[in-house]
């Protein structure tokens, strides 16, 4: 079955998370991937991180002792996914361009 | 310099709550404890927090909102204080206005705004059934003590009506929830 498409928010958590983050160091990753057009609110990422966890696509570090701040890694599955779902916002993509003519 | 203020907010009446507060912090007067019914405000510069109240499912010491008090901490978003009610909790919440000039917004996606209008109606039926279940048991009093005795017991009276004011306004901010909820899932079939 074809995966389903994934949510702005959790593919930008994704992509940011190629290395280890904590919850505040991906909102400023994804506001400058974005940006600064795709504001991620903290609930909104709490929710989000916690489902990730739950699917295992990624990983809670144990907590720094400095910082006592938590962070997060993707895991293999979670990069597997990302992967899909670029494939799929490509075909996305080309078949806009073709049709409509742009570059 | 503290300043304690006493003043009744409803359930259904959070958003004028978090402006009343919001508007002492820019006259220079920062929450810092909040009872049902007392306020308590400590002198700060003018403006110098943000406020933003939120309904939680749990108390407020369950472990699972302790979790994401702790990541709100990390977000520069502090919990003030909150308030038990059965099953949910009232938090009030604050962050420095510099670090949010734009205020505190916590759900930027339609699926965590339609959750939390969830959870907000989810209560409201709770306080219909209670309040309703109050004002129809305080009613039949009234009705049988007046037909046995011909006697009015005026304070029956008075709590049945007020529970019934009650429960209309819960009934009245439950649709309003309802309504919020039909128009993000409307708004979720086109956009995310």
């Amino acid at each position: 079955m074809p995966q389903l498409a994934l949510t702005e928010a959790v593919f930008y958590i994704l992509l940011s998370l190629q290395k280890p983050l904590h919850g505040y160091g991906i909102i400023q990753n994804v506001g400058e991937l974005s940006h600064g057009r795709v504001k991620l609110a903290a609930g909104t990422l709490y929710g989000a991180l916690n489902s990730l966890v739950e699917k295992g696509w990624i990983d809670a570090l144990p907590e720094n002792p400095e910082s006592r701040k938590k962070e997060y890694v993707i895991t293999q599955n979670g990069l597997a996914v990302l992967k899909e779902e670029l494939a799929r916002l490509s075909e996305l993509v080309d078949n806009g361009k073709r049709i409509l003519g742009g570059n | 310099m503290r300043r304690v203020i006493h003043k009744l907010f409803w359930i259904w009446q959070l958003e004028k709550e978090q402006a009343w507060i919001n508007e002492m912090a820019s006259h220079g007067y920062s929450l810092e404890h909040a009872g049902r019914l007392t306020f308590e405000f400590e002198e700060t510069e003018p403006n110098k927090y943000i406020y933003k109240e939120i309904f939680l499912k749990g108390g407020g010491e369950s472990a699972e909102n302790l979790k994401y008090f702790k990541f709100l901490e990390e977000m520069g978003i502090k919990v003030v204080c909150y308030i038990n009610y059965p099953g949910t909790c009232w938090v009030y919440t604050r962050a420095l206005k510099e670090e949010y000039p734009d205020g505190i917004e916590l759900y930027s996606d339609i699926d965590s705004k339609i959750n939390y209008q969830k959870v907000m109606a989810g209560y409201l039926i709770f306080v219909i059934a209670f309040t309703l279940f109050a004002a129809l048991l305080n009613t039949s009093i009234v009705v049988s003590s007046l037909l046995r005795n011909n006697m009015l017991m005026t304070l029956n009276l008075i709590c049945a009506i007020l529970m019934l004011a009650l429960c209309v306004a819960s009934v009245i901010a439950a649709v309003k929830a309802f309504i919020k909820i039909g128009n993000l899932k409307k708004e979720r079939k086109i956009h995310e």
